[in-house]
């Protein structure tokens, strides 16, 4: 059982580290088109978007470095799982808004629609996982055999 | 083994000046006459591949792009190209992007003007395909008339194709779609772009 655990926290982490890597990667190579969707989903004031589209694939890149390595792996889901429950509620209420923007995580062409807030929400599975990771295996520890 | 290592010495220099010149060459391929405003050098060069009959392409043209030409390419500092990619759900675009190349054969005033006139009475053209109704409003006879002759001239949907054909190998699946070029560096941005946001980008870069 433990290497079945072993197994599916390194998936959780390799996962997520690709995912946020490419994320900030392709923010990066192109800040207007990320700075254009925050534009779009007309929640953030002017003076912040370009700061946010700066700085922030910066973030996921530092994010997806530390869940490689492995430090305070804890926390750092935590974090994880943080920017993407924020990116969820801002793309669910741009969606129900009416507001026709594109999603911006990773380039152009990718439209908020509920498929795109699935895979988001997808996102957010792995990163619990880690968080509770411990708890997980405690619980099946003191869980009665059959 | 060594004639080959001197060989590949030698072709060093000529791989960095192939690289170096990799961005002019880029440059050279521009066609000026799809120059809407600014001179090719400039520091930020703006491609924009729209549908006449798309209101996103519309707006993105009425509200960012006249402002673009009238502060920064009037300046030189900002390069703005246009490209036709007429969408097959739209009945007239074509058409629309036919007047248009036939117009900027004439000169760029009136492709300007055409321009113009074919967005701003958009939501008029697009139910019936009086596009040369509108068309004849902003264009003295004479030029009508060579307008009309080029409208169905095959070498003007030559040029059309051509910029769809340029439109699919870039990837370019929804209109506006923008490429702006700072340098080497290319962005690609789809479905406009708001004045103030450009602005502040183009400023990060020019000022």
């Amino acid at each position: 059982m433990a290497v079945a655990y072993k197994i599916v926290h390194w998936l959780c982490r390799i996962g997520l580290a690709g995912i946020f890597f490419y994320s900030g990667y392709t923010k990066i190579k192109a800040p207007l088109e990320f700075a254009a969707s925050l534009s779009a989903y007309q929640l953030f004031p002017a003076k912040l978007i370009f700061p946010i589209a700066d700085y922030f694939p910066w973030i996921e890149i530092l994010l997806a470095i530390a869940l490689l390595i492995g430090w305070k792996i804890r926390y750092v889901a935590l974090a994880v799982a943080g920017v993407l429950c924020f990116f969820l509620c801002i793309l669910a209420i741009t969606y129900f808004r009416g507001i026709e923007a594109d999603c911006g995580c990773f380039g152009s062409g990718d439209r908020i629609s509920p498929r795109t807030l699935a895979r988001d929400f997808t996102f957010l599975l792995p990163a619990l996982f880690l968080i509770f990771e411990p708890r997980i295996r405690m619980w099946r520890r003191a869980r009665p055999e059959t | 083994m060594r004639i080959a290592r001197t060989n590949l010495l030698k072709s060093i220099p000529s791989l960095f000046a192939a690289i170096a010149l990799l961005p002019l060459a880029a440059a050279q391929e521009i066609n000026t006459e799809q120059i809407l405003g600014g001179r090719p050098d400039s520091p930020v060069r703006i491609e924009v591949f729209s549908d006449f009959q798309c209101p996103a392409c519309k707006n993105f043209y009425l509200d960012t792009v006249r402002q673009v030409l009238r502060e920064y390419a009037a300046e030189d500092k900002v390069c703005v190209i246009y490209h036709e990619f007429p969408l097959k759900m739209h009945q007239f675009s074509r058409l629309a992007a036919r007047y248009s190349l036939a117009a900027q054969r004439l000169g760029q005033r009136q492709w300007r003007a055409v321009m113009e006139a074919l967005y701003s009475n958009q939501s008029q053209w697009s139910l019936d395909g009086s596009i040369d109704a509108v068309v004849a409003k902003v264009l003295d006879l004479e030029d009508l008339k060579k307008v009309r002759k080029l409208v169905e001239d095959a070498t003007v949907n030559d040029s059309v194709n051509r910029d769809v054909t340029l439109g699919n190998q870039k990837e370019v699946n929804h209109t506006p779609t923008i490429f702006i070029y700072d340098g080497s560096k290319e962005q690609k941005v789809v479905g406009g772009l708001e004045y103030p946001l450009l602005k502040e980008y183009i400023d990060r870069i020019v000022k």
